[in-house]
């Protein structure tokens, strides 16, 4: 035992970290990054010169027609040949551009429809605003209530009592989500919490505090009533309606109704009672096995055979509901996949804790599930946004439709890469800011379970 | 429960009254074809703790999910707290309300916080004002030892934690029973002793428990009666002094040899 010393006698050895030394050269920064990703091999070296000539090839060629010889002025397809004939006659897209957006809504009512898209920007604004309360209500009135002033907009023409209230309410329900905003910017109190003081209940017992809130709805009720009790606007039947406009209509309606639809129908087709659960399967499978075209061509064609003599359905609101009904299956099977990938555990958890079938679903399943599915669910909005432009094939002047239809004016005849170059455009915008989006929301709503 | 005076040391000893709670005549139930448990006869009083052993496969995770019917058994009675369970949906409710359970998984919410996992059921079963509720889950955080936790997600906490958060949230909803189906088995080893901390903790509050585990030391300090099971049936049931001391069939003696060799 004498070989081993006792610690005090050793001498201690000190651990001293060797200084950190530079990369070799030429493997960092672009150069380095050149190197590895580009030109790591004599092979790779000569794809990447072949990729980038390729490259180079594409974006001379459209630099040639789209920018160098292309027309920016111009009254007719002919001056825009005469002028330079392989180029691209942007002239065209210039002065048609304001059809492609409206279709052949009248120039002086188009306000109405930008004003719409205006409020439903502020109407949604206050969900990503921080320190605002009841972001869900506003949400969910910017969905539920908002399309019955839209559809006021845009149809115009007198209002029958449904359309007065529902009109009276979403003008009501817009100002007072805006209020309740400004409130909570500035005092840091919601519009109800306000309310509550203001009318002197906030001692009182919770229950109470509704009443103060009816009584305010009420009044704010009948004096919107009032307000616009005899202001009409000028009717603009749906055969008017067209472009990104008509698009953009039966695109939302399509996805505020899918997610909804789809969620009954995939519980449905889980469900244990058979009837209901046949019902669902029945639905989702006609539907999912059959083009859209077809079920668009069954609603405007067929469908109206069915009905009475004399009742005759608007072929906009056919093609709703068949872009409705088409979507509700697709998203019913998305949601069923979500569904599907949620631990029994969760089931098992939240029956044991004694919550029942729906509140079980509310808070527990769909909050896990919807999570899961956003890239499926956006990827289905996407792709039924894209869809919408068939109704084209109907006889609906959606984008397409106009596209198409300016290529048969007599003074543009002929005229079609350049609006449908411009189309793609403005479908790439759209669908690229909703699948951006939905990578901000995977990330945001993520945060929850990073471990 | 009569134990002799030297084990009573390390016995915990009970608040047993002659109350049933729980009971299962000739409970039978199948998964398809196969018989998982074969005319279950028990009865189970209040403040009575059991544990429940046996090798897997034996039926014992499948009885104690029957009592909350989160497995429907086929024929016999299951009555708790002198409500009869069937399928109606009131009565199995009920049960829930007064059954808290503990799983081997823990399965928390995990897209809810911990202080959330514990307030959910309250606010939305019992309708407790959502103050009250979060002031009733921090004292039971603090009770299972975990209330700098509250805020936290399941996902960022280790196991042992987790399983207490399951447990505070069983205890919530002020149950008059807890099961626990094999609370420790997905343990990390060093993290076993905090979680039967806690369920000691429970013991001696006087909570009915019925508890499907393997930790035969947890058994002998806190178990009123243990249970052996095989192939579906109750093989034995006995003090747990009798039951490792004094093994009454050839099957336990087996099983005890088994678990205990080591």
């Amino acid at each position: 035992m004498t070989d081993i010393q006792a610690p005090s006698d050793r001498e201690l050895l000190i651990f001293k970290p060797k200084p950190s030394q530079p990369p070799p050269p030429a493997t960092t920064g672009l150069i380095g990054w050149l190197r590895m990703n580009l030109f790591s091999s004599v092979s790779n070296t000569l794809l990447t010169v072949i990729g980038f000539y390729l490259i180079y090839l594409v974006a001379s060629a459209v630099n040639h027609w789209g920018i160098e010889l292309a027309v920016w002025n111009a009254d007719t397809r002919r001056e825009c040949l005469d002028q330079s004939p392989y180029g691209a006659c942007w002239a065209g897209v210039f002065v048609w551009f304001n059809r492609f957006i409206y279709g052949r809504y009248p120039d002086l009512e188009q306000w109405r429809v930008s004003l719409t898209w205006v409020i439903f920007a502020a109407w949604m604004a206050p969900v990503w605003f921080p320190r605002v309360t009841s972001k869900v209500a506003i949400g969910l009135s910017a969905i539920l209530i908002y399309p019955f002033l839209a559809g006021y907009f845009y149809l115009g023409g007198e209002r029958n009592w449904f359309m007065e209230i529902m009109v009276s309410v979403a003008i009501l329900s817009f100002v007072l989500c805006w209020a309740h905003v400004l409130l909570c910017l500035i005092t840091g109190r919601g519009l109800g919490t306000t309310i509550i003081s203001l009318s002197g209940y906030a001692g009182k017992h919770d229950k109470t505090h509704k009443y103060p809130i009816i009584a305010f709805g009420a009044v704010g009720f009948v004096i919107v009533y009032a307000l616009i009790s005899g202001w009409t606007l000028k009717e603009i039947g749906t055969n008017n309606w067209g472009g990104l406009f008509l698009t953009l209509v039966i695109s939302g309606i399509g996805i505020a109704f899918a997610l909804p639809a789809g969620i009954v129908l995939a519980l449905g087709r889980r469900s244990k009672m058979p009837v209901i659960r046949v019902v669902c399967v029945a639905f989702i499978e006609l539907l999912r096995s059959v083009p859209l075209i077809t079920v668009l061509f069954m609603a405007t064609t067929m469908f109206p055979l069915f009905l009475p003599e004399g009742l005759v359905f608007n072929k906009l609101a056919s093609a709703i509901v068949a872009v409705c009904l088409f979507s509700a299956a697709y998203m019913a099977e998305t949601v069923r996949g979500g569904l599907q990938a949620i631990n029994k555990g969760q089931y098992e958890a939240a029956a044991a804790i004694g919550l029942g079938y729906w509140p079980m679903m509310a808070l527990i399943i769909m909050p896990q599930a919807l999570k899961l599915m956003i890239p499926n669910i956006v990827g289905s909005f996407i792709g039924l946004f894209k869809d919408t432009t068939l109704v084209s094939i109907i006889g609906l002047y959606d984008m397409l439709g106009m596209i198409k239809a300016v290529s048969q004016n007599p003074q543009w005849i002929g005229l079609h890469h350049e609006p449908l170059v411009t189309a793609a455009m403005i479908f790439f915008i759209g669908c690229f800011a909703m699948s951006k989006y939905s990578r901000h929301l995977e990330k945001k709503l993520g945060q929850g379970d990073r471990r | 429960m009569s134990v002799e005076e030297q084990e009573t040391t390390e016995h915990i000893s009970s608040a047993l009254s002659d109350e049933v709670v729980i009971e299962l005549n000739s409970v039978n139930k199948w998964f398809g074809e196969f018989h998982v448990l074969k005319d279950i006869d028990l009865s189970i009083y209040k403040g009575e703790r059991i544990v429940i052993c046996g090798p897997s496969g034996s039926g014992k995770s499948t009885l104690i999910r029957c009592i909350n019917r989160l497995e429907e058994h086929q024929r016999g009675d299951i009555i708790v707290n002198g409500v009869t369970m069937g399928n109606d949906v009131k009565n199995i409710d009920a049960i829930r309300r007064n059954v808290g359970m503990v799983f081997q998984q823990f399965n928390l919410f995990p897209h809810l916080t911990v202080l959330e996992n514990c307030t959910l059921a309250p606010i939305w079963v019992r309708s407790m004002p959502k103050a009250e509720a979060e002031e009733r889950a921090m004292s039971l955080l603090e009770r299972v030892k975990i209330p700098e936790q509250a805020d936290k997600y399941p996902g960022q906490l280790s196991g042992g934690q987790q399983q207490r958060v399951a447990i505070a949230r069983s205890l919530a909803m002020d149950p008059q029973i807890m099961l626990f189906d094999e609370p420790t088995s997905a343990l990390d080893p060093e993290m076993i002793s905090e979680v039967l901390d806690v369920m000691v903790g429970l013991a001696e509050s006087g909570m009915t428990m019925l508890v499907v585990t393997h930790e035969m030391g947890f058994a002998k300090r806190v178990a009123d009666r243990v249970i052996f099971m095989d192939f579906g049936e109750i093989v034995e049931q006995n003090t747990p002094e009798e039951f490792f001391n004094n093994p009454k069939s050839d099957r336990t003696q087996l099983f005890l040899s088994q678990i205990l060799a080591h």
